[in-house]
């Protein structure tokens, strides 16, 4: 696992000039981007990838299909399924390009769920294109993409012959009439994505060239639009055949007959038509009756297939569009089956019996599930994955550096307080008692094996230094009261007040904290709220100071996903409140204004440069103090299960569960 | 009698009105609304809604209306069109997830209702009729520990046991092969005994009140001088204890049953979560902490109807039981 993670932290800096460069390209007007093979990875990032097979190799000796499908006897050959030859897509190698082993048919994953949503959806979601955990764009629904030289003009290919899961063609028209209709109208309550806008915040226009290729145009250079595609809005299709009608119905104003319709095809009765434009389109795989491009579609049975129910099921896509390296139509198994439970803990306890095969666990409940074999006789592997958090997510604290009361304001944004703060706490030992040794003290800074790791930084203002840490209290205008605490320069009381949410176990921590923030002369105080709260107060920017993860400070990429990194870009991070860029000043400003010089720039060289200097920024001021390193995710799977990844990188922007390509995950008891 | 309930039920109506106005009010008064705890869960999951999007959102439910104009549309559409809102959480209409939960959670909060009083009744009489034996100690002792420990510990303690036991974890009424194929005869013994958790594990926290109720209530009426009387005519035991003392015990034992309505209805919420039973317990704590304000008021608006209902009933039950109610009220 060392070697994997110095391998990552070299590769991913190197990766993501080769992503960048691949996206823009009309920097120099010299290149066009060539698309990758399915499967394929970049041989300069991932030296150890198999060559890939080719598709019309494999067609040579045949393709077979799930035995589940051929005992229905209704789908007909499974050529005629599966896009034309050279179009269909192999999944030879996971998403770190090791190879896959050729599985086997039958058998269903099982999983406990909260009510469908992300949970159910990440895992089987096909974009238009996909990240491999090196932060390259790999095709995936579509075959591959030009851009003319000014990144103007994207021309995308998508795959012949392919079909939607209830067999029907899926064309350009599809993904040109998702955007025009869709979007451009805001029927999916979700409008034009920042992916879709140029520099002037103008949108493309979007035109079908024919049935498999269809253009994306922009009025400026637009050099990460595959990249943004990816992130913001990932699918850019819907079944036209399908809900077409449905949309038209909308539009025309005829909400009546619309609600109506999306009864007759879904079941559910919807409040409004916003709401039914919003389900249908954007969180449609939690319906059935309405065809995916996925590996599994929800149960169209009664009873299975009601996502807030107790229990559902996704079913295999019989028109799915991948095989593997010996021809087998994709997925393996049958079906992911959902239990829902009422807290999401009670999974732990599912896996430990063997009701449910695949949980993401704390690294302190390792112990209880490996010792599972002795008391049920159920055998978990444990998989390790690098996270995205910058330090401990439970154990960092957050300063409101935009909050209302002018004292506490300057002091928070004054980088010699927030130092001491970190100072003052022997962070050794609180990680040691915490966690009873899991985890390794650590500053808020990004995990080793991901973009922006350095050592340098992981360890910024770790030292237990309480007398300097006074000294830069009063540098930063705290001066002695009397009481033995510090009070602001005018007189006036300083008081931290912290809180956290109810259920993330932060009220230890402060406890050990307000120990060592009192030694040092810093009086504060804690309280735990309800989550709904607190949620709340974050929207509103109004919390003074948090203990909590809220969203990860970072992600695996602050260009691409800067929401918790950069000022204005989301409205639930704790750290910057409610700053904006008309409010944001010094480095603060600087990091917004970097963020849209970025999206002006073109050269990879100068983008990649940008991106260093935003985390520089965040480096030298350390605006999320942490105190504890973060773990990796541990990822419990039965040892039913085959083929799930080792050391891929947990993150929203690779989706999560998703980039394990589930697809793939084969049987065997 | 007539005009005793009559009049109760006069009462009725305006006693609902404010219990809903309150509710409503109290529901809509945490910082935020539905829009912003949607919000939240989704950035959560990874999902960022842009401020246009919450307030595109809170437009769509109505939540950008004032909380009293809300409430007058919510019930202007539970009395012209028996229609009580909207899910925002679900997706559906509040009757139609309503509806989703009611049998599991009428059926097992009957059960359970019916074990405590199956079982604290005869044990009360027993006590009672032992005062001070160690038949009496023993069962009040069981008794007490039922209503000491909490619910929520004994499901865990008990789930624990039977997991290190026989390498299974009963959570829930009804396994994985129960949800997928339906109920079968051969699920029948693994679902009772699934059952027996959740009804050992609440049931014997209402049996100690009932338990000692009935026997301090038996221990006053066998004091009595009407006992006195029937044992001096040469009455059986049999027949003072049921037909006479066991009659007058009973009142303040039928006067809890209107909150047993109330509970049935809802079910006991922390232990259905514990035990992951999906009733409306935890759905009306689910509906609280995301504001899912029809959905949370609807629940608590029916909880409070049962209570005012259970009132009455227990009223026109004890009326009956009791002569001197329905003497007194004559007079």
């Amino acid at each position: 696992m060392g070697k994997f993670k110095k391998w990552m932290s070299l590769a991913l800096a190197l990766i993501m000039c080769i992503g960048l460069l691949t996206a823009c390209g009309g920097g120099n007007n010299s290149k066009t981007p060539e698309p990758q093979q399915p499967g394929t990875t970049t041989p300069d990032a991932t030296p150890s990838t198999p060559s890939t097979p080719d598709p019309a190799e494999i067609a040579a000796s045949g393709f077979s299909e799930a035995p589940y499908i051929t005992s229905l006897g209704t789908y007909g050959a499974v050529e005629d399924r599966l896009p034309v030859a050279d179009d269909i897509m192999v999944e030879s190698v996971d998403a770190a390009g090791n190879p896959l082993a050729i599985g086997v048919y039958g058998g269903e994953l099982k999983r406990s769920a909260g009510g469908g949503n992300w949970d159910a959806g990440k895992p089987v979601e096909e974009g238009l294109f996909r990240f491999n955990t090196s932060a390259e764009v790999e095709p995936n629904v579509a075959k591959s993409y030009d851009v003319n030289d000014d990144a103007t003009v994207y021309t995308i290919h998508l795959r012949e012959g392919m079909k939607w899961s209830d067999g029907e063609p899926f064309t350009a028209e599809d993904c040109v009439w998702f955007y025009n209709a869709v979007c451009l109208n805001n029927l999916d309550g979700k409008g034009i994505r920042n992916c879709h806008k140029d520099a002037n915040g103008d949108p493309a226009v979007v035109e079908k060239v024919d049935d498999t290729t269809f253009t994306v145009t922009f009025g400026t250079p637009k050099y990460d639009f595959i990249e943004a595609l990816v992130v913001d809005l990932k699918w850019h299709y819907a079944p036209k055949h399908i809900l077409g009608d449905i949309c038209q119905m909308i539009l025309d104003g005829k909400e009546a007959e619309a609600i109506a319709a999306g009864k007759e095809l879904t079941g559910v009765e919807f409040s409004d038509s916003s709401a039914l434009g919003k389900e249908t389109l954007y969180y449609f795989w939690n319906y059935s009756g309405i065809p995916t491009l996925n590996p599994f579609v929800l149960s169209t049975e009664a009873n299975k297939n009601n996502v807030k129910g107790e229990y559902y099921e996704f079913v295999r896509n019989p028109y799915y569009w991948k095989t593997d390296a010996a021809g087998q139509q994709l997925p393996y198994m049958d079906k992911i089956i959902y239990t829902t439970v009422q807290n999401v803990d009670q999974t732990l306890m599912l896996l430990l019996d063997g009701t449910v095969d695949y949980q993401t666990i704390a690294v302190q409940d390792a112990p209880t599930v490996l010792d599972a074999e002795n008391t049920s006789g159920t055998k978990i592997n444990l998989y390790e994955w690098s996270g995205v958090e910058w330090g401990s997510a439970a154990h960092q604290l957050h300063l409101n550096l935009g909050i209302a009361d002018a004292n506490k304001n300057a002091l928070f944004n004054n980088a010699d307080f927030r130092q001491a703060m970190s100072i003052c706490v022997d962070r050794v030992a609180l990680a040691s008692a915490l966690t009873d040794g899991w985890q390794d003290a650590g500053q808020a800074a990004p995990q080793e094996g991901t973009l922006g790791y350095s050592e340098e930084w992981s360890k910024k203002w770790t030292e237990y230094d309480v007398a300097k840490a006074k000294t830069l209290f009063e540098s930063a205008g705290l001066v002695m009261g009397s009481d033995g605490f510090y009070d602001f320069a005018d007189g006036t009381d300083f008081e931290l007040t912290i809180v956290s949410v109810a259920d993330m176990g932060a009220a230890d921590t402060f406890s050990l904290l307000d120990t060592y923030y009192r030694a040092a002369g810093i009086k504060c105080n804690f309280r735990d709220y309800d989550r709904s709260y607190i949620d709340n107060e974050l929207m509103a920017g109004s919390l003074e100071c948090m203990l909590y993860p809220v969203t990860p400070i970072g992600d695996i990429s602050i260009a691409l996903k800067p929401n918790s990194m950069i000022p204005g870009y989301a409205t639930n991070v704790a750290w910057y409140g409610n700053i904006k860029e008309d409010t944001a000043t010094g480095d603060l400003l600087e990091l917004i204004n970097l963020k849209k010089q970025l999206d002006q720039t073109a050269d990879a060289d100068a983008r990649n440069d940008i991106v260093a200097q935003m985390l520089k920024l965040h480096e030298e001021n350390q605006w999320t103090i942490g105190y504890v390193a973060a773990t990796p995710t541990i990822h419990a799977v039965n040892a039913r299960i085959q083929n799930f990844p080792d050391g891929l990188v947990w993150s929203d922007i690779y989706r999560d569960m998703g980039v394990a390509h589930c697809q793939c995950w084969f049987i065997q008891e | 009698m007539l005009k005793y309930i009559g009049k109760r039920l006069l009462m009725f109506i305006p006693t609902i009105f404010i219990i809903s106005v309150v509710i409503f009010f109290i529901i809509q008064l945490p910082p935020g609304d539905y829009a912003t705890s949607y919000a939240a869960a989704m950035a959560a999951e990874g999902e960022i809604m842009t401020p246009e999007q919450i307030e595109a959102l809170r437009a769509q439910f109505g939540l950008d209306k004032p909380w009293y104009i809300q409430y007058f549309s919510w019930m202007a559409d539970i009395i012209t069109k028996g229609d009580f809102g909207y899910s925002f959480e679900y997706g559906r209409a509040v009757w139609d997830v309503i509806a989703q939960y009611l049998p599991l959670t009428l059926g097992i909060s009957f059960v359970i209702m019916l074990f405590q009083y199956v079982v604290s009744l005869p044990i009360g009489i027993y006590c009672a009729n032992h005062q001070y034996s160690v038949g009496d100690y023993f069962w009040s002792f069981i008794g007490f520990i039922g209503t000491a420990t909490p619910n929520f510990l004994l499901a865990i303690l008990v789930m624990y046991f039977i997991y290190v036991k026989t390498g299974t974890m009963y959570l829930g009424l009804f396994s994985t092969e129960m949800l997928q194929n339906g109920m079968r005869p051969e699920y029948i013994p693994e679902f009772l005994g699934r059952c027996m958790i959740p009804v050992l594990v609440i049931g014997t926290s209402g049996t100690c009140g009932i338990i000692r109720t009935v026997r301090a209530q038996m221990l006053d009426e066998q004091a009595r001088q009407y006992t006195l009387t029937a044992r001096a005519k040469g009455c059986s035991e049999a027949t003072i204890t049921y037909k006479y003392c066991l009659r007058a015990a009973l009142n303040p034992v039928v006067s809890g049953l209107s909150g047993a309505l109330r509970t049935i209805f809802s079910g006991s919420t922390v232990s259905a979560i514990v035990m992951n039973m999906a009733i409306l317990g935890p759905v009306l704590l689910t509906a609280l902490k995301s504001q899912d304000m029809y959905l949370a008021g609807t629940i608590v608006l029916v909880q409070a109807i049962l209570v005012v209902v259970g009132t009455l009933l227990s009223d026109i039950a004890l009326a009956w039981l009791d002569p001197r109610i329905r003497f007194s009220e004559r007079s």
